[in-house]
């Protein structure tokens, strides 16, 4: 059903390579629009079409060929000073751009793409012959056509030039008389099977609309055929490969112990020498996995490549002056967690331009100047990645946000009275919060900000809401460098151990029975001023109660913080996850293995406390019974 | 068929395209093929080591397929190699620039392993020609 059975190999790496250019090409548009004249950019994104059309021609893809091919005639003469960047050329250019990524989708799904929007090749060809763009051309076929052909000279297998005639035509070697024609030919050759395939694209209008729809539908099924693939730096996969050549010698020399010690010799040097090559494979093992985690380690980069274009698509329609400005485009990160964040980032930004970002009467009222700026940035903190998306818009109003949750009946009026401003600006994550009634409100934010927190939470990671008002607002996503390890915290119940994230885990303090108060009907300790609740992790288990917790751990969830009461404490593991793909209960998000080979759960702490920003919690009576009772 | 050991340099910034040309020389017999991507790293490896074909691209960043040409036949030492121009383009200018750059021979994209073997060939013929000339 493919179409192209023994090309997969290459239509992948083709998909992979061109996809990359495609994305640098969009930038560029995107810088293009704010110095049209420049001519090094011009250069760049006429190479990338030609490139894409270079390779698509090597498919057989005919139609994306016409289009590229159109789209860098475009640029040819824009770079030669021929035509001059105009606002409408600018979205005939977009448009192509658009109509290319679309034909990609079905070359992922592997299916020739059909051909372009009619309406789109007559934009291009309009704006080529330096005519302005119809907004919608008339179907009528156009009075411009490609170069003109002139009539076909020679056979039809001459697809290509008589190099020899020409070369010595050029060089002034014998054969005059080609001295000048030996090239039209040639070129009327070439042009002629473009022309048709135009005209042929020009009457199959019923063919535009699965350019538009089809792709969302297919995606999936093309992007996982994607993922499967992965390009790699050589000098990586040589770390790599040079590791486990180390581990190698590291395990003959064990092997080598190995049989010393089981034929006797058990002296102090042999053990020095086991205790050695232990530490050595151990040193060994952990660099191996940090190579081969590096092998998934993708920079961010191509990931944001594509941000600016939707920013500035969207600040045009809005009729906004926004700038979105990349950092740290460098930082590397796990590539599946490159393809998850996708969506969310785009939420984001949405939401900067649309809701964070004020209308320019607005700025110029306010002594801002007209222009704003949002800021997509990334950058390693320790073992995270931070991602931050900030504007320097109006800000979050708390006040009016609690105001909003309460009418939305959402929380009640009690709790919106004990909220801080950092909870209050969490609001906007509840499911529910949405404010399409009202898109121009500050609280409009919130449209789809639950998924946004949801998918976050999928990749082990946290959001979190900075705000100032009249400043600006800043969403900062916190992630694990990859998800393959978790670092997590042992905690124990009885003798049985559990793993839970150390992402979440804020500190660890001992729950003395004088400190611990009742507030509401629930149990609750004073941290630093703040009022935490205290969870037991029995009761979060539906376990009974042995004996009363001696620690408790602060955890952190973006919609709460508590304690969570335990009995003791087995150290912290780089946990290597194992996901329970049949089987997976409530409240677990897989399992590890420790050193001593015993199996222990992974809590997934969010689904254990069941709900958002649900308020659970035992009175206190229930967390002490046990002591009290053994007082009694 | 010319010596199947004959050292080959391919030229592209497209990596897809550098595997393709590699493909399809190595559909024609020639193994030997080292690549390079762009004309500037094509020059180094050209000075650094002995090859004995280059097939480039025309358009790429930092040194275009026809500074290379022209750098080629500027050199001393690699003005006889025979230059092979890959392009998407068959207009009558780059064409003559081509030519007047000195390539050996031009081809146009897409095209399929027998084209390229006729194109080897001419140049070869030619090769031979020049040498016992």
């Amino acid at each position: 059903m493919s179409d192209f059975a023994g090309m997969e190999d290459l239509l992948q790496d083709f998909l992979i390579e061109a996809g990359d250019l495609l994305s640098g090409v969009d930038n560029k548009l995107v810088d293009l629009e704010r110095s049209p004249d420049d001519r090094g950019l011009l250069n760049d994104i006429f190479r990338g079409f030609h490139t894409i059309k270079g390779g698509a021609g090597f498919l057989n893809a005919t139609e994306l060929v016409t289009l590229c091919h159109l789209t860098e005639n475009l640029f040819d003469k824009l770079r030669n000073g021929e035509l001059s960047v105009t606002p409408e050329g600018m979205d005939v250019i977009l448009a192509a751009t658009a109509a290319v990524r679309d034909m990609f989708g079905y070359l992922e799904r592997g299916s020739q793409p059909p051909a372009a929007d009619a309406a789109l090749i007559e934009g291009l060809k309009a704006t080529i012959s330096g005519e302005a763009a119809a907004p919608v051309p008339a179907p009528a076929k156009p009075a411009v056509t490609p170069p003109p052909a002139a009539p076909r000279a020679s056979g039809g297998t001459a697809n290509e030039p008589d190099w020899n005639l020409l070369y010595n035509a050029v060089t002034g070697l014998p054969v005059p008389v080609a001295e000048v024609r030996a090239p039209e030919p040639m070129q009327a050759v070439v042009e002629k099977p473009l022309e048709d395939v135009v005209q042929s694209a020009l009457g199959r209008r019923a063919t535009d609309k699965p350019t538009a729809a089809a792709p969302p539908a297919g995606r999936r099924e093309g992007e996982r055929q994607r993922d499967n693939s992965i390009r790699v730096d050589t000098a990586r996969l040589d770390q790599v490969l040079n590791l486990s050549g180390e581990i190698g010698l590291t395990k003959n020399r064990l092997n080598a112990l190995r049989s010393d010690i089981l034929s006797g010799r058990n002296d102090t040097e042999t053990l020095h020498a086991l205790d050695l090559a232990v530490s050595q494979l151990d040193l060994l093992v952990s660099d191996l996995q940090n190579a081969v985690m590096k092998t998934r380690m993708q920079p961010i980069g191509r990931l944001f490549q594509k941000y600016p274009r939707i920013a500035r698509d969207l600040a045009r329609n809005l009729g906004k002056d926004v700038e979105l400005v990349l950092a740290g485009e460098e930082t590397e990160i796990d590539k599946t967690m490159i393809e998850d964040l996708s969506d969310p980032i785009i939420h984001l930004i949405r939401n900067a331009v649309d809701h964070g970002v004020e209308e320019s009467s607005e700025r110029v009222a306010n002594g801002k100047p007209t222009k704003s700026i949002v800021r997509l940035e990334a950058r390693q903190e320790g073992d995270h990645i931070v991602i931050m998306v900030a504007d320097d818009g109006r800000g979050m109003n708390a006040e009016r946000l609690r105001a909003k949750a309460v009418e939305k009946g959402l929380i009640t009026d009690e709790e919106a009275n004990t909220m801080d401003e950092r909870q209050s600006y969490n609001l906007v994550f509840l499911p529910g919060f949405s404010m399409a009634a009202k898109v121009s409100d500050v609280s409009g934010r919130g449209v789809g900000m639950d998924v946004v927190r949801t998918n976050i939470q999928k990749l082990n990671g946290s959001i979190d809401i900075r705000s100032q008002q009249g400043k600006g607002t800043t969403f900062v996503i916190s992630l694990p460098l990859t998800l393959a390890i978790l670092p997590v915290l042992l905690v124990r119940l009885g003798e049985q151990p559990f793993a839970v994230p150390l992402s979440m885990v804020r500190e660890i303090l001992p729950v003395d029975p004088k400190e611990v108060q009742e507030v509401g009907g629930r149990a609750t300790m004073v941290v630093r001023g703040e009022v935490l609740p205290i969870l037991p992790l029995s009761s979060l288990l539906g376990w009974s109660q042995e004996r009363t917790p001696e620690y408790g751990v602060l955890m952190q969830t973006a919609e709460l913080s508590f304690i969570l009461a335990i009995d003791s404490f087995a150290g912290r593991e780089d946990a290597v996850i194992k996901s329970l793909d049949d089987f997976r209960p409530k409240g677990v998000a897989g399992v590890t293995t420790l050193s001593n080979g015993q199996i222990v759960l992974i809590l997934d702490m969010k689904e254990l406390l069941g709900g958002a920003g649900e308020q659970r919690g035992v009175a206190r009576a229930a967390l002490m019974r046990q002591s009290v009772a053994a007082f009694a | 068929m010319a010596d199947p050991k004959m050292r080959f340099l391919v030229v592209d910034d497209f990596s897809t395209m550098r595997r393709i040309v590699r493909n399809l020389l190595k559909e024609l017999g020639y193994t030997n093929v080292e690549e390079a991507e762009d004309g500037a790293v094509a020059l180094q490896k050209l000075n650094s080591s002995q090859f004995e074909f280059v097939v480039t691209d025309w358009n790429m960043p930092n040194m275009d397929g026809l500074t290379l040409l022209q750098t080629i036949r500027q050199t001393p030492h690699l003005k006889h190699l025979p230059v092979l121009m890959i392009t998407a383009e068959a207009k009558k200018e780059n064409i003559i620039a081509a030519a007047q750059a000195g390539a050996s021979g031009y081809i146009v994209k897409p095209f399929t392993a027998a084209t390229l073997a006729e194109k080897l060939e001419k140049i070869f013929e030619k090769l031979g020609k020049s040498a016992v000339a």
